[in-house]
């Protein structure tokens, strides 16, 4: 079963986008080669649900975390032996040979330049054979056990007798045109299949290397997956990853406090601290490490989040109906029993205070009874904080602070238990002198006021 | 001058509108040339803050409804004509020199489309010329009473110059041989092309009044009547929005003992809506236009801004209500430097907590109460902040769009009343989704 995510939570997230800004994806996009990329959009895309396999994957991101190796060829160089390996697919092996001595008289006779192009992007392909089996073979050497799979396939092919000479003819630019033919065979149809699994190989290998400097570059780490049952969330120190110098903040959702309540005033955080919870969530699920000191977690079947609901105005939705339309998908999904991580911030701020309160304290009650999921909810509206205490035992009230500093508010961004009373929104439009500009103008112009 | 706009507002009251077919813009835009099209925009960037220029225009475009006036020329015309205009290249001219034998053996074999281009465009801009005059000549004499006659007073002295005038004996459909050809080509094209660029002007502009007219004759539209800004009065009858299929027409004064409107209603009742119609209402009586309306009347403003649909900016780290407040900022600036200004803020302060919420809708709405040049709209959920304002400003004219209730369902009749509504449907459109049945009847 596939983890379930939708485009709201993707966009509130930023997860994906190869050419957004600060996009979750692009921070771990450090790949060389355009298959090591596609294996990490799959990635991003199936997150995994199970307990066992997302303990395997990161055990491995570690595991070449601690190996410190590089990728050991350039991104060009795979992409000249792809072209060279994926050349002349239809033809069979016994036409092959003769199309390249018709290159090569075609060259000898200064038709065209064929034969040259060949020659190059076969040497090439020797090159990043030889260094691909020498770092496989470093692998085995040191970390036996990371050589699994894939990795493991691809070892046992480059050392095969049948490319022995690979190791003799390294560094050669000018083959004789008997042994080109020769090894032209061996690797384009005697090993066809081995060589694909060879190139997947080599996607892996450069996803995960990416994927290990990300993590060792930003000083995260990784998550331990628990199984389902286990309904917890537990993470030390958890920052938003996007932020330079980011705050971060325990937090520990379980079965028996599932529900987050958070307050605080403008400005002071709440949406960076969900968007960093839910991000560390996802990216655990995917095996990656996450911006905390610590993380354990038991697997969920998805995350939705709704930060940043926009109103659907084109068809005809009020920005609060929008919001109604986004709780009833939620409360479908959770209500189906499933293990969700749900997010909402700022439930129902498009009405009015006294529907926004009644509407946030039924729909939170309702939620709160599905000791399965984790909530996380935050609403300006503080009244509803101790009405829900009355009714529902399994709630944790935090909320970020604003310390005043004479005039200027400032926020420390550090979850306290509790529930917050400041409010600061006058003194950012005092801040902002807005009432003495409007009225200034009465000053100048007096013969207005008779 | 022109009226202070920005592009939040053309946004907001969808002016130029993202797709084509539903701003604004495209209501208007029934012009038969390109050039047309052109000038329409130019009106529409630039509306006017001139009470003699908005009143010039209106009396312009009422005079071609009245008389029904139908555009004289055929646009493809102008297609021809501008291409031919836009070739300014000296070596293109044709000259007397190169009539030789083998030129006009190319022609008649058709293998010289360069000089049929020239023959075709030099032809359309006679074309041009002849039915401008004709047209001019057939106008009714009570153009005489209108702006019209001095705008095309100009062009009229143009045409009566001796160099045209043997362009003007041509008959249509033009004929013109080779050696007429070289001359007319040096004439429209070289000598007198500030001339001629002056005479497609005036054509494309009456090309935007002819289309106006019709535009407002087909959809009913009338003309506001501009005042002085020191009246400070904005009165409109009817008033509806001119995109919906079935709108609910609404009516609206402002005066200086009632220059501030406080606008309540339950979501979806309409709020938005009608502060859009507003908008584009006083929008297109500052460009001179004809509005949606039964009747208007209204002073001219410096300024119109609009905060309808205002996006966070949370790549600069704002939070929404950081962005509403830089707003207000920007619209108490513009008011500093401006002295009229119509303003209209849907949904004032709704990023932030309650209280926060009333102390500054009730702070904010004061302030602006207390400047008696300008004309603030304000929507807001916050009903208790109206109450304050009520007992505290006496200029602030209290009115809503209500709810009716037909058993579990909400009816909205999008019909203004006096008054601050207590209306609240949040819970009951809440409990007609059944998101709180679904939640107590799944598995747990």
């Amino acid at each position: 079963m596939s983890f379930l995510i939708d485009k709201q939570t993707t966009e509130d997230l930023n997860l994906l986008g190869k050419f957004k800004p600060n996009a979750v994806f692009g921070m771990f996009n450090k790949v060389k080669t355009a298959g090591g990329e596609r294996l990490l959009e799959n990635w991003f895309r199936h997150p995994l649900t199970d307990a066992d396999a997302i303990n395997q994957r990161s055990a491995m991101f570690r595991q070449f975390g601690e190996l410190g190796i590089d990728f050991p060829v350039s991104g060009a160089s795979i992409e000249m032996m792809e072209n060279y390996l994926n050349s002349g697919a239809p033809g069979n092996r016994f036409a092959a040979p003769l199309t390249v001595m018709g290159k090569r008289v075609a060259f000898t006779l200064g038709l065209n330049k064929d034969f040259r192009q060949f020659q190059a992007s076969f040497h090439e392909t020797i090159e990043v054979l030889n260094k691909l089996r020498s770092c496989f073979n470093g692998m085995a050497d040191k970390h036996r056990d990371l050589l699994k799979g894939d990795l493991e396939d691809a070892c046992k092919t480059l050392n095969l007798p049948e490319l022995k000479w690979l190791k003799e003819e390294a560094g050669r630019k000018d083959l004789p045109l008997t042994s080109l033919i020769r090894y032209d065979n061996i690797l384009r149809f005697h090993l066809r299949e081995k060589m694909d699994q060879v190139l997947q190989a080599v996607s892996l290998l450069d996803g995960a290397i990416a994927v290990a400097h990300t993590a060792k570059e930003r000083g995260f780490v990784y998550a331990h997956a628990l199984p389902q049952e286990a309904n917890c969330i537990r993470i030390d120190d958890c920052r938003h990853p996007g932020i330079k110098k980011a705050i971060g903040n325990s937090v520990t959702i379980s079965h028996e406090n599932n529900v987050i309540f958070l307050t605080g005033a403008n400005m002071a955080g709440k949406s960076t601290f969900m968007k960093s919870f839910a991000i560390a969530v996802f990216l655990a699920h995917m095996g990656f490490p996450v911006a905390a000191r610590s993380m354990e977690f038991s697997v969920r079947d998805g995350i939705y989040t709704s930060i940043n609901v926009p109103d659907d105005l084109e068809q005809g939705f009020s920005h609060f109906y929008a919001e109604v339309r986004r709780v009833k998908m939620v409360a479908e999904t959770v209500s189906s029993g499933k293990y969700m991580l749900v997010i909402f911030d700022e439930l129902f701020k498009g009405t009015n205070v006294k529907d926004a309160f009644d509407a946030t304290l039924s729909v939170t009650e309702a939620f709160a009874a599905y000791r399965k999921c984790s909530f996380i909810i935050s609403t300006h509206i503080i009244e509803v904080a101790s009405a829900l205490d009355e009714r529902c035992d399994n709630l944790q009230f935090v909320y970020l602070p604003t310390i005043m500093d004479g005039q200027v508010p400032k926020y420390t961004y550090r979850l306290q238990s509790g529930v917050t009373e400041d409010r600061h929104g006058m003194m950012i439009i005092e801040n902002e002198r807005i009432i003495d500009i409007i009225r200034k103008k009465k000053a100048l112009t007096p013969q207005h006021i008779q | 001058m022109s009226l202070i706009i920005d592009k939040q507002t053309l946004d907001d009251l969808n002016i130029f509108g993202k797709r084509d077919n539903d701003a604004v813009y495209a209501i208007f835009n029934r012009t038969y040339t390109r050039g047309g099209a052109g000038i329409l925009e130019q009106f529409f960037r630039y509306p006017l803050a001139d009470l003699h220029a908005i009143d010039a225009r209106i009396r312009t475009i009422r005079f071609f409804l009245m008389h029904q006036t139908a555009f004289p020329f055929r646009g493809e015309l102008f297609d021809a004509a501008e291409s031919y205009l836009a070739d300014t290249d000296e070596r293109s001219r044709l000259s007397a020199q190169d009539n030789t034998l083998g030129r006009k053996f190319s022609q008649v074999i058709g293998a010289d489309t360069s000089y049929q281009q020239l023959i075709k465009g030099i032809g359309s801009l006679i074309e041009v010329f002849i039915l401008l005059k004709q047209f001019i000549n057939s106008l009714d004499i009570t153009v005489q009473d209108t702006p019209y006659a001095a705008a095309i007073k100009p062009i009229q002295e143009i045409l009566l110059q001796r160099q045209f005038e043997p362009v003007l004996q041509e008959k249509v459909p033009i004929k013109i041989d080779y050696e007429k050809a070289t001359v007319y080509d040096r004439l429209l094209r070289f000598v007198h092309i500030t001339d001629v660029r002056k005479i497609l002007d005036a054509v494309y502009t009456l090309d935007v009044y002819i289309s106006v007219a019709t535009v407002a004759r087909s959809r009913g539209f009338v003309f506001p009547v501009p005042l002085p800004a020191e009246a400070h009065i904005m009165e409109i009858e009817g008033l509806y929005h001119p995109k919906l299929s079935k709108p609910v027409a609404n009516d609206m004064a402002m005066r200086p003992d009632s220059n501030i409107v406080f606008l309540t209603g339950a979501n979806m009742a309409g709020k938005s809506t009608f502060m859009k119609s507003l908008g584009i209402a006083v929008f297109l009586a500052h460009v001179g236009f004809p509005v949606p309306a039964s009747r208007m009347r209204f002073s001219v403003c410096d300024g119109l801004l609009t905060t309808i649909n205002l996006p966070d900016n949370l790549n600069m780290g704002y939070s929404h209500f950081y962005t509403e407040v830089l707003r207000v900022k920007k619209m108490a600036m513009e008011l500093e430097h401006a002295k009229n200004l119509f303003i209209i803020f849907d949904e004032l302060f709704r990023g932030t907590n309650v209280k926060d919420a009333y102390e500054a809708t009730v702070a904010i709405t004061s302030a602006f109460a207390s400047q008696p040049n300008c004309m603030f709209v304000v929507s807001t959920h916050i009903m208790e902040a109206g109450e304050k304002l009520m007992e505290d400003c006496k200029n602030i004219q209290f009115v809503y769009l209500p709810t009716l209730m037909e058993g579990d369902k909400p009816v909205y009749p999008h019909k203004l009343e006096q008054g601050i509504t207590s209306d609240r449907h949040g819970m009951v459109i809440i409990n007609n989704e059944g998101i709180l049945d679904i939640l107590r009847n799944g598995k747990f």
